[in-house]
């Protein structure tokens, strides 16, 4: 019915009117039968002359149907009123039978007026009460939905302020946090402006002396005279602010406090302490972060290139040497590992390493190969070990037997029950001092730097080595060599240069002061090239993630020096950096 | 007891053991028995059947998490012996079960993970198959001739 009717509805201007009416009205227009339903003589009514003709042909033609007293009803919804007929002579119908209807808006020069006319509104219907019982049945099931939901509206209102609460308290804390660290930054690095000349100058001091049969050597590492202080400065300044999670932080908590309190607490975020020209432009708390010029040695694209290989690896040498030690029945089997690097002359009995008191060592470790390997290997070193399989084991027994019964603890990071990191923390509530080495495969900086900042000493990337592990052990112990290691590898290039790096550390309790993997500019001597020549020859640096980097590092100056060291200190730091760092390195560059 | 050359050792272990590392291990046996090797070898099979087996289990179950945590315990333990075709197919067990592809880069598609997992732990399986064909053959040959001896 839409097309035709519609446009003619607009045709005929009442566009709003009902369809009813509007059919009636065009059906009055219709002059094929006008002898049968007409306007009324004045234009206000209508007639319907013939009802049975009316019925049979023109109720089907508009109105789809033939029931005359459904055509009556309808009118009587709309409003329409039976009138008696006017006498306009038409009287002469002999049935008597003509209808008249009136409506007061429905006139034949007025089909405006047709949107008048609007359908009555229906009679309430008598019939109710039968469905009273269901509708009340619905109301109430209704009603209990309603009080269900406003009580969970309630609950989560509840939630929702309990939420806020916490996470307001959470953002100050963060903020009160963010504000010491900047503090203990700054603190750290006036120890470190402090440490640096001291340590260079003996560093170099050393140097000097025990590295005049290499020249060339003394240069690469005069050049990186204080790699530790350096490290410590790249560790700090690699713990660059999130500054978009800041100003996140600052933003809620301006929401959460007052104007006049967020300034004041927003401050130490947004205005760092230091004085340096680059931090007032760039939001970093200590020093700006370098570009990342190197290749990051822990990137997992290099980390699985480099092959977990032994220390006798590619020196067909020295695998010869190993194989004829094999038929004497020395039992020093550490004498094996380490005469193949070159650093045999501490090394020819386990007992011979150890002064006066034997080191104990805690190995918490939860895999049960790692654990046994990692005792003999202790144990082959001529230290006392202990073992505990997790982290509430080890925290236990540290707290039984007393803070300095462990000379040393070495740390898996993912065990069950209590990760070595979370273990870490709580044994350093008690025992300050003991290093704890992580033994973990997770080496990427940030998990390197995690491990640091959580009380950790070293790290000795697993699968570990024999070899990795007594450099741990002797760099950590120390007090208790019998030979202290500046003595006793002299003459032996990569064995030295190992040492070197701890040398400048002992006794230091600056828990950033321990070797720590690089990030930014000192990972730059890891190219690829280095990678593949020192993986092989120098694999074992892996095994210590404390000391590869200063493996990696002695053996690219060893090798490639000239490029090496231009290359470090012309491109990989930022000028400002180095310039601060070390005035005297310059004089190398 | 002593070493077979590197070329023999390795035609008796295969290309799935890393030969420094499984001989660093040998190393730390007294001479004239291997019973620590042996002890740390076997301990390891046990505990790679029961891994792949809670590995299974958790396959089922679909628990990734689950499996990562698995993967990591083996890798860590397989590294340590230098089997590392073993360690590397727990790797990526390790790194599926994180959700993770094998670049580091992440794979929202849990299903996409399991099929992964599940197509690492068959691989991971014969090639720990190989090896252990090869550590036995290795011991047993030992022990032939030391009676031998």
């Amino acid at each position: 019915m839409s097309g035709t009717e519609a446009s003619a509805a607009q045709g005929g201007g009442g566009n709003n009117a009902s369809e009813f009416v509007r059919k009636l009205f065009r059906m009055l227009e219709d002059p094929s039968h006008q002898d049968v339903a007409r306007w009324g003589k004045d234009g206000d009514s209508f007639v319907v002359v013939e009802g049975e003709k009316f019925t049979r042909s023109i109720l089907p033609k508009h109105f789809k149907h033939s029931n005359m007293s459904s055509f009556i009803r309808q009118l009587n919804k709309y409003d329409f009123h039976k009138v008696k007929p006017s006498g306009d002579g038409d009287s002469t119908s002999p049935n008597g039978n003509v209808l008249e209807f009136k409506h007061p808006y429905f006139r034949v020069d007025s089909k405006d007026d047709l949107d008048n006319i609007r359908r009555k509104a229906p009679a309430t219907r008598k019939p109710q009460v039968p469905e009273d019982f269901t509708t009340s049945q619905h109301v109430s099931v209704i009603s209990e939905q309603l009080t269900a939901t406003q009580q969970q509206v309630q609950q989560l209102q509840e939630l929702f302020a309990d939420v806020s609460q916490t996470n307001r308290l959470l953002v100050n804390e963060v903020l009160t946090l963010q504000k010491m660290l900047n503090a203990q930054k700054q603190a750290q690095h006036e120890m470190l402006n402090y440490l640096s000349p001291y340590n260079h100058s003996r560093n170099s001091g050393m140097m000097g002396h025990s590295m005049n049969s290499n020249g060339g050597m003394s240069t690469a590492d005069g050049d990186e005279a204080v790699p530790e202080l350096r490290r410590a400065r790249e560790l700090l300044s690699s713990v660059a602010p999130d500054t978009v999670a800041d100003r996140e932080l600052e933003r809620l908590h301006d929401i959460y406090e007052s104007p006049a309190d967020s300034a004041t607490m927003v401050t130490p975020v947004s205005m760092p302490m230091m004085h340096d020209p680059m931090n007032d432009i760039s939001r970093y708390p200590v020093y700006p972060v370098g570009q990342t010029v190197g290749i990051d040695p822990f990137h997992s694209d290099h980390i699985n290139k480099i092959p977990y290989a032994m220390p006798n690896e590619g020196s067909s040498g020295s695998l010869d040497h190993h194989q004829q030690q094999q038929h004497t029945t020395q039992p020093g089997a550490s004498n094996q590992m380490t005469s193949t690097s070159g650093h045999a002359e501490s090394m020819d009995k386990p007992a011979s390493l150890w002064g006066a008191k034997k080191p104990v060592v805690f190995l918490v470790e939860d895999d049960g190969t790692c654990a046994k390997i990692g005792i003999k290997f202790l144990k082959s070193m001529g230290c006392d070990v202990e073992h505990a399989i997790n982290g509430v084991e080890a925290f236990n027994r540290i707290n039984a037997v007393g803070r300095d019964h462990f000379d040393l603890i070495f740390m898996d990071i993912i065990m069950p029950r209590l990760d070595g990191v979370s273990a870490t923390m709580y044994i350093r509530q008690h025992c300050p001092t003991t290093p704890i080495i992580a033994m973990t495969s997770n080496i990427r900086p940030d998990e390197v730097n995690g491990y640091f900042e959580h009380g950790m000493n070293g790290v000795l990337a697993k699968p570990f080595t024999k070899e990795g592990m007594l450099k741990s052990v002797k760099t950590n112990l120390q007090h208790l060599l019998k030979n202290p290691p500046n003595q006793s590898d002299n003459g032996h290039g990569s064995g030295f240069l190992m040492n070197v790096p701890y040398l400048s550390t002992t006794g230091n309790p600056i828990k950033f002061e321990s070797p720590t993997p690089p990030t930014g500019a000192g990972g730059s001597n890891w190219t690829s090239g280095h990678i593949s020549q020192n993986g092989v020859d120098q694999g074992f640096g892996l095994m210590d993630g404390s000391s590869q980097y200063n493996m990696a590092q002695s053996r690219g100056g060893y090798s490639t020096m000239d490029a090496s060291s231009g290359r470090l200190s012309d491109h990989d730091s930022p000028p400002e950096k180095r310039q601060r760092l070390n005035n005297s390195q310059r004089n190398y560059a | 007891m002593t070493l077979p050359d590197d070329k023999e050792l390795e035609s008796i272990l295969g290309d799935g053991v890393d030969l420094n590392t499984f001989k660093q291990i040998l190393e730390m046996d007294e001479p004239g028995d291997n019973e620590f090797s042996t002890s740390i070898v076997f301990g390891f099979f046990e505990q790679a059947e029961e891994t792949f087996e809670s590995m299974n289990t958790a396959l089922n179950e679909k628990d990734l998490d689950k499996l990562s945590e698995l993967g990591h315990f083996l890798k860590g333990s397989s590294a340590t012996l230098g089997l590392i075709k073993v360690r590397d197919g727990c790797e990526k067990i390790q790194r599926y079960g994180k959700q993770e592809n094998l670049d580091g880069s992440p794979e929202p598609d849990t299903n996409v993970c399991l099929e992964r997992v599940k197509e690492a732990l068959t691989a991971v399986k014969s090639d720990y198959e190989e090896v252990e064909v090869g550590l036995k053959k290795f011991y047993d040959k030992d022990d032939e001739e030391e009676e031998g001896a």
